[in-house]
């Protein structure tokens, strides 16, 4: 029975193909967002603080899986039609960007107070301080937490299945049906997923290894 | 604005502040004059440090008066009376006149011991790469640090980076330098290399505000000993009326646990 496997293989890995595409999209987005929101968070005003933390309550509040079907079934209803790819990318942005903006957030918070002591007193403020100083040691920080991050984005675009976008559960899904071997097509969806996530882990540790440590 | 070798550079003025319901400054006065060495002692939770950190605004302060040459930094009084925080851009302004070594060294660690020296001058200073690099090179130099230009600050010592840190500081060609225990966080065997340096800064004539701990040293190279206590300064004049004619209670006791401690 394994040619089964062997014979859906390029189906699935189509599929592994716009898993991949999605979840690119989306870690780019989801980080944007993220270093959006964990600035407003740490160091916006009262307006921006208000915001960042209503959204980020609100995508930690709430399953993806009914922000996904929301994004599909709801917002035709206020005249926004979405195609499968567009809503995947919003809703997995959008959820991701409050996980990432944790990250960011604490790796903020985790730069020592003598840093911004020491980049104060040379004469540094604001951008430059925040850009000399606070930022790269703060993203060195979060390199561990942050490709975590993005392990669990790739398994959490599987969600998107649910609205007809093709990637690589719903491809899995659409061959059992075909194939009726469930065991060996899963299997096979499950090994790619786990071989995305582990090389995703092998660079995230060739990047610490790489990065001097900050402290 | 050059600076009146006949009047205060760092001028503070009626300086108090709290941290809720504790008052760290009391209606602190200091002026220090160009080329001036004081030394700051008293014991811990007196507000030696909470002091030197309000001279560069590195903490706030409720009432009273910093100025630099005779500029007030800091804060603002508004024609109606109201005291207002000036805006950072002005803060750091003044900051970037003022040098500061910690006492925990606080070197940028992602960067080279030459990149920490050379950054501020080159970003905030806007000096060209080659002058940042030839200060940079001279400033280590000097602190008996030319071999280490290529090290991160984790491959050094406690007292390189501290000596790295004091050029990181220089590097601005600061007005004057604070000192707030860089001392304090180092092996016995390394404070000797530090107060070197500093030594030799004061023999060049910088003006220096040094908190510290080390009694010897403050009373071998300061020109005037200020003592405070329960944020405020007690006393203060010249190191052997200090240390060999105290006249306060309080100074007497904390110069008799010092000798008790020390064996002097």
């Amino acid at each position: 029975m394994p040619n089964v496997l062997i014979a859906s293989l390029p189906y699935l890995l189509r599929g592994a193909i716009v898993t991949l595409e999605l979840s690119a999209v989306c870690a780019l987005l989801a980080s944007a967002i993220g270093i959006i929101a964990a600035l407003a968070q740490s160091y916006g005003g009262l307006v921006a603080r208000g915001i960042a933390l209503i959204y980020l309550y609100l995508m930690r509040g709430t399953p993806m899986l009914v922000m996904v079907f929301a994004a599909y079934y709801l917002l035709p209803y206020v005249g926004i039609n979405v195609e499968p790819m567009t809503g995947g990318v919003l809703v997995v942005s959008l959820y991701y960007g409050a996980f990432m903006s944790e990250v960011f957030r604490a790796a903020l918070a985790s730069v020592p107070r003598g840093q911004w002591d020491a980049g104060r007193a040379l004469g540094m403020h604001g951008r430059w301080l925040m850009g000399i100083v606070i930022v790269p040691q703060a993203l060195r920080l979060a390199g561990p937490p942050f490709i975590n991050t993005c392990i669990m984005l790739v398994k959490g675009t599987s969600l998107v299945s649910v609205i007809g976008l093709v990637e690589l559960t719903l491809s899995g899904r659409e061959v059992v049906e075909r194939t009726l071997a469930p065991f060996q097509v899963f299997g096979g969806v499950a090994l790619i997923y786990f071989v995305i996530c582990y090389s995703l882990s092998l660079c995230g540790k060739a990047l610490e290894a790489r990065l001097p440590h900050a402290h | 604005m050059p600076t009146d070798p006949t009047r205060p550079i760092i001028t503070i003025d009626h300086l108090s502040k709290r941290f809720g319901s504790l008052a760290v400054l009391r209606d602190v006065s200091l002026a220090v004059m160009p080329g001036e060495v004081v030394a700051v002692i008293g014991p811990s939770g007196s507000g030696k440090t909470t002091l030197l950190r309000c001279i560069n605004l590195l903490e706030p302060f409720d009432a009273g008066e910093v100025r630099l040459d005779d500029a007030p930094i800091g804060y603002v009084v508004a024609p109606n009376g109201r005291r207002r925080r000036q805006p950072e851009r002005e803060i750091a302004k003044a900051r970037a006149a003022i040098g500061m070594a910690f006492q925990s060294f606080n070197l940028f660690p992602h960067m080279t011991v030459l990149r920490n020296v050379m950054v501020a001058p080159m970003r905030i200073k806007r000096v060209s790469r080659d002058a940042a690099h030839e200060t940079a090179v001279r400033l280590l130099d000097r602190v008996g640090l030319s071999d280490k230009v290529d090290a991160y600050p984790r491959q050094l010592s406690g007292g390189q980076q501290q000596r790295v840190a004091i050029a990181r500081a220089l590097a601005m060609e600061p007005k004057v330098m604070l000192f707030d225990e860089v001392t304090s966080a180092l092996d016995p065997e390394l404070v000797g290399e530090v107060l070197a340096v500093l030594r030799q800064l004061a023999e060049a004539g910088m003006t220096m505000v040094i908190v510290t701990h080390e009694m010897q040293f403050a009373r071998d190279v300061a020109d005037r000993i200020v003592f405070m206590a329960e944020g405020s300064i007690v006393e203060q004049g010249p190191p052997q009326q200090i240390f060999n004619d105290p006249q306060s209670e309080r100074l007497k006791a904390f110069l008799r646990r010092y000798r008790e401690a020390y064996l002097l």
